[in-house]
């Protein structure tokens, strides 16, 4: 139970200004979208009041939208259920066998604090066809793998997991830190003491590293999220959501029908929709890892 | 196992090891289009290219000065509002914090436009405060979740004695509070710094005047339209990425306690 | 948006009671935020800003430095005003365009599109008619017949162009010879060229097909032969068409002949424009099919040493249409808010800016395509044989068409893009390409 009981004043003091920012500068141009979804509006000239016209063809009529929609939740599944564990098992056995595992943590860290420009330039010149001299084909070609070969970024059927790939090579390292860090803030004496009970090695991390690593891993699970939802540089960067929307997703499609096509309602939309996708998920999350936590303790 | 980190380790360092390479080529080294080449000459002058042609230095101390003044301000408001919602007995935290958790996954894009009309009549656009504003409420909901996690764990005796000490809250909020929470606010510093330092979309949209410009949107200008001096882009994006490298190697340590100094003992 | 103005004032009250607030509380954030704002001074009464914003930030570009020394003469002129400029490459410029004309914040020079790309802002009435400026001294004579109507909305005048360009193809002669194969006249010849040319190992064409433009240009161009003539987006528009009509299924089935003959590079739809035209220019590829303004870039690119580069225009499709009509391309042009707080002055500036632009342009030798007559001796003043047979080229010009996206509403012209886009990666039945077309355009009338 919290100790300091102040007055509303001094509540006040410490949690409006912040809240006001906030609400000021990131929930009003929210609720500004929503009128905006109900126009129809080019962004620019007169607007006209249509209802949920917008939505409608949104959910009815748009053959764009439900697979950009899919996209998105499938980098934010493979996000959660391929990178994190596979963070997490790289962690343990950085805590496990390396003395001195700092240095590989802050280089498995480097590509998220570089531009996204950056990765998809590398990217791009590593996935570009064979006859351009792109780096995968030929290391495909080379052992001997040469029909695997193909037009990474622009066969419409391979194109969304090149990208998929590389964004969840770029934050690995992320989520290497933040568990590897876990890891080694779980006091050692836990694991003195699961030693003298005979649990030793991979055993221990089952029934030590995994139950006590939850929270951060919920931590890891919501930056993963946000992360898969916002992805829009680096599509933008490699693809522009092409070809002919193969790659496209929710942000590049929301930003092609705001900007490009001018239909700033119906993005507007788009943009509703999402956001009321990050409140479903952001509940999502809590209320598994409420579960997770009441089984564990 | 060890063969696996190893192959990760080579992964991951992979790109600045290229783009570093690439920065030294010549356009033909570059086109040629081999991968693990090296230049056969560094070729230095692509750095002093780039430094002139790209507005370096200007772009640079803008960038600077956005994104630490951002970071002060995240982190005055947010470690504020943290101590309420963890500290404080009343029965508003819970949902305080279910407000900042829900606009955690708020695109900036989405913004854009309402935010344009709001600092035009704010009389802000084209200053830095029309960038800082938004940067420091967009930051906010992840520090809020991260410092509170963290301050939540702080045993309450510490302010049961401060109280009988005869502190005020404010004291105890600086004097107590804040230092414990170091290493949480090396987190926060340290994911505002990244996530800010690449920002270019609202740096090119709200700032129009050349000497307010930051580097992101330098180094994407600069990319895309510079384009007969491959090398020279190369540099650029080298100088570019120099400093959040710089200052991440500086303050790795430090960032790797406070990410999760909270969350565990939780 | 009416109720955006309240509500922006209800939002700036709430960031200004939130700045004071923390400003309060106890710290650095507030008072470095005030500093800032400082930053952006209000000009005093005597002292004029003028924001230009421009698509030149390249200093590679001929037309970066053209634009700095005009800019500097005429603050050298007029000492008490200061020309500011906000230099963006084409997609942020777009964007930020569209950004303040949604809160009615345009800078007091902008660039814009020609005819349907600049009709939504002509029609929110936020750009300022500049007749009586270009007729007060002149200006408008130096300015080709013709152009400023792509510019001229029910009568008045809203933007002025400094390009008008025309599509062509550019060529590597030498790749050419080593395939052992000549300019193609027709287009079925020209499919012929592309085979050879990949017999020979040698990649036929290049194209930047991320930014979806440049292939359809390519179309359109196909297009304008296979109708015969111009005005076929014209006819659509004016109900005598529709998508489905047989001189659009004919384009779509030559284009896709030339796709599926491999004339483009692989992962074309990856390539952005620069990537793509670099192809070209590095000698990786025998043929470019680009507007004029690439001239200056191929000029000095490594592919054109030794006059190595040439141009042809547009050959027949099936028997049809004359090479001497081409994809026109009328450029960008300078738009004045119609709410500058220093309209006098704005136009003053644009109109010293345009009359000394052919000059300086002709020097830097970037006079090729230019929207204004220009007057000299290009040949003396060094300008390449490419330059020249390019010029020689606009001489021959009997008409032509505009780019969808000029001439079609921006949401028909995106899903026509991205249709045309989805023929670089996959063979599509051309009727069903036409109903694509003809569904999207009823649906965004």
């Amino acid at each position: 139970m919290n100790v300091l009981k102040v007055s509303r004043w001094t509540i006040a003091a410490f949690v409006l200004p912040c809240l006001i920012f906030y609400a000021g500068l990131v929930f009003v141009p929210v609720l500004v979208s929503v009128y905006s979804s109900l126009l129809d509006w080019n962004g620019i000239g007169e607007s006209r009041f249509v209802g949920i016209d917008n939505y409608i063809r949104l959910f009815t009529a748009d053959p764009v939208f439900w697979p950009s929609v899919r996209r998105t939740l499938v980098l934010a599944v493979l996000s959660m259920g391929l990178q994190l564990p596979f963070a997490l098992f790289v962690a343990i056995l950085l805590n496990r066998f390396i003395r001195r595992p700092n240095f590989l943590v802050s280089s498995y860290f480097l590509p998220v604090i570089l531009s996204v420009v950056i990765i998809g330039q590398l990217w791009k010149t590593i996935y570009n066809p064979t006859s351009l001299g792109g780096m995968l084909n030929q290391l495909l070609t080379a052992i001997g793998a040469g029909d695997l070969t193909r037009a990474w970024l622009t066969d419409p059927d391979v194109a969304i997991y090149a990208i998929y790939f590389v964004a969840l090579w770029q934050y690995i390292g992320y989520h290497v830190l933040i568990q590897f860090t876990g890891i080694r803030n779980i006091p050692a004496d836990i694991y003195e003491a699961a030693r003298i009970d005979g649990a030793e090695g991979l055993k221990a991390d089952r029934y030590i590293t995994l139950p006590l690593i939850v929270p951060i891993f919920k931590i890891s699970m919501v930056l993963a999220f946000i992360g898969s939802l916002q992805s829009f540089d680096l599509i933008m960067v490699m693809t522009g959501g092409g070809p002919a929307h193969a790659t496209d997703v929710i942000s590049t499609h929301m930003y092609n029908m705001s900007f490009l096509s001018m239909k700033y309602g119906y993005g507007s939309a788009i943009a509703v929709f999402l956001v009321g996708l990050c409140l479903v998920a952001t509940l999502a999350i809590n209320f598994l890892f409420g579960k997770l936590d009441k089984r564990y303790s | 196992m060890l063969l696996l980190l190893a192959v990760l380790l080579v992964t991951q360092l992979y790109p600045l090891l290229w783009l570093f390479a690439y920065s030294l080529k010549t356009n033909e080294e570059i086109l040629s289009g081999s991968f693990f080449s090296l230049p056969s000459a560094a070729q230095w002058s692509n750095f002093a290219d780039a430094i002139e042609a790209g507005n370096y230095f200007r772009y640079l101390g803008n960038s600077l000065l956005v994104t630490s003044l951002t970071m002060a301000g995240v982190i005055l408001l947010s470690s504020l509002a943290a101590f309420a919602i963890t500290r404080f007995r009343w029965k508003g935290g819970q949902l305080v914090m279910l407000v900042f958790l829900v606009g955690m996954m708020i695109p900036m894009q989405a913004t854009l436009l309402p935010l344009m009309v709001v600092f035009k009549h704010a009389g802000i656009l084209n200053t830095h405060l029309s960038l800082i504003l938004p940067y420091i409420a967009f930051q906010m909901p992840i520090s809020v979740f991260i410092l509170s996690g963290f301050m939540r764990t702080i045993p309450h005796e510490i302010e049961e004695s401060a109280v009988v000490d005869g502190a005020g809250v404010f004291r105890i909020f600086r004097s107590i509070i804040l230092p414990i929470s170091v290493p949480p606010l090396m987190t926060v510093c340290i994911l505002t710094f990244i996530n800010i330092w690449n920002e270019y979309i609202l740096a090119a949209t709200f700032v129009s005047a050349e000497r307010l410009k930051t580097l992101p949107f330098g180094v994407y200008s600069f990319v895309s339209q510079y384009s007969a001096n491959y090398g020279a882009i190369g540099a650029y994006l080298v100088l570019g990425a120099a400093p959040v490298i710089l200052i991440y190697f500086l303050l790795a340590e430090r960032i790797t306690k406070g990410m999760v100094a909270g969350a565990v003992k939780g | 948006m009416r109720k955006s103005k309240w509500l922006g004032l209800a939002m700036a009250g709430i960031v200004a009671v939130g700045l004071t607030a923390c400003g309060g509380g106890s710290g650095s954030g507030g008072e470095g935020g005030g500093q800032a704002a400082k930053g952006g001074a209000e000009p005093k009464q005597e002292n004029i800003t003028i924001t230009f914003q421009n698509i030149y930030p390249d200093q590679t570009d001929p037309k970066y430095k053209m634009l700095r020394t005009i800019v500097d003469n005429y603050e050298k002129e007029h000492p008490n005003i200061k020309i500011e400029l906000d230099s963006l490459n084409t997609d942020q410029q777009k964007l930020k365009l569209k950004t303040q004309a949604a809160s009615k914040e345009v800078p007091d020079i902008t660039v814009v599109n020609p005819a349907a790309q600049m009709q939504p802002f002509v029609d929110a009435k936020l750009f300022a008619p500049l007749n009586d400026m270009v007729e007060q001294n002149g200006l408008k004579d130096t300015f080709q017949e013709g152009i400023l109507d792509y510019y001229t909305f029910d009568g008045n005048l809203y933007a002025l162009p400094d390009g008008n360009n025309i599509a062509l193809v550019y060529y590597n002669k030498k790749l050419f010879e080593q395939a052992g194969v000549e300019v193609p006249t027709t287009f079925e010849e020209m499919i012929e060229v592309v085979k050879k040319l990949k017999d020979a190992g040698i990649q036929p064409m290049a194209i930047g097909e991320k930014d979806t433009w440049t292939g359809s240009f390519l179309f359109m161009n196909i297009l304008l032969r296979t109708n015969g003539g111009p005005g076929f987006l014209q006819d659509v528009l004016d109900g005598k068409k529709t998508f489905e009509d047989p001189a659009f299924i004919e384009a779509v089935d030559a284009f896709q002949n030339l796709i599926q003959a491999g004339a483009f590079q692989e992962g074309a739809t990856s390539f952005d424009y620069n990537a793509g035209e670099n192809l070209f220019k590095t000698g990786q590829a025998a043929m470019y099919f680009m507007g004029s303004w690439a001239t200056g870039g191929i000029e000095t690119s490594s592919a054109n040493e030794n006059g190595n580069v040439g141009v042809f225009k547009f050959p027949t499709v099936n028997g049809k249409g004359d090479v001497n009509e081409f994809m026109l391309a009328p450029g960008s042009a300078f738009a004045i808010s119609a709410d500058s707080k220093h309209l006098e002055e704005t136009k003053d500036f644009l109109n010293y800016y345009m009359l000394n632009y052919p000059k300086e342009a002709f020097k830097l030798k970037g006079a090729v395509g230019l929207a204004q007559k220009v007057e000299g001796d290009f040949r003396a003043a060094g300008y390449s044989d490419m330059a020249m047979e390019v010029l020689a080229m606009f001489e021959d010009v009997k008409g032509g068409d505009l780019a969808f996206d000029n001439t079609m509403n921006p949401g028909t012209a995106q899903a026509h893009l991205s249709s045309i886009q989805n023929l670089f990666v996959q063979k599509t039945d051309a009727s069903a390409v036409a109903k694509e077309h003809q569904t999207a355009y009823e649906q965004n009338k």
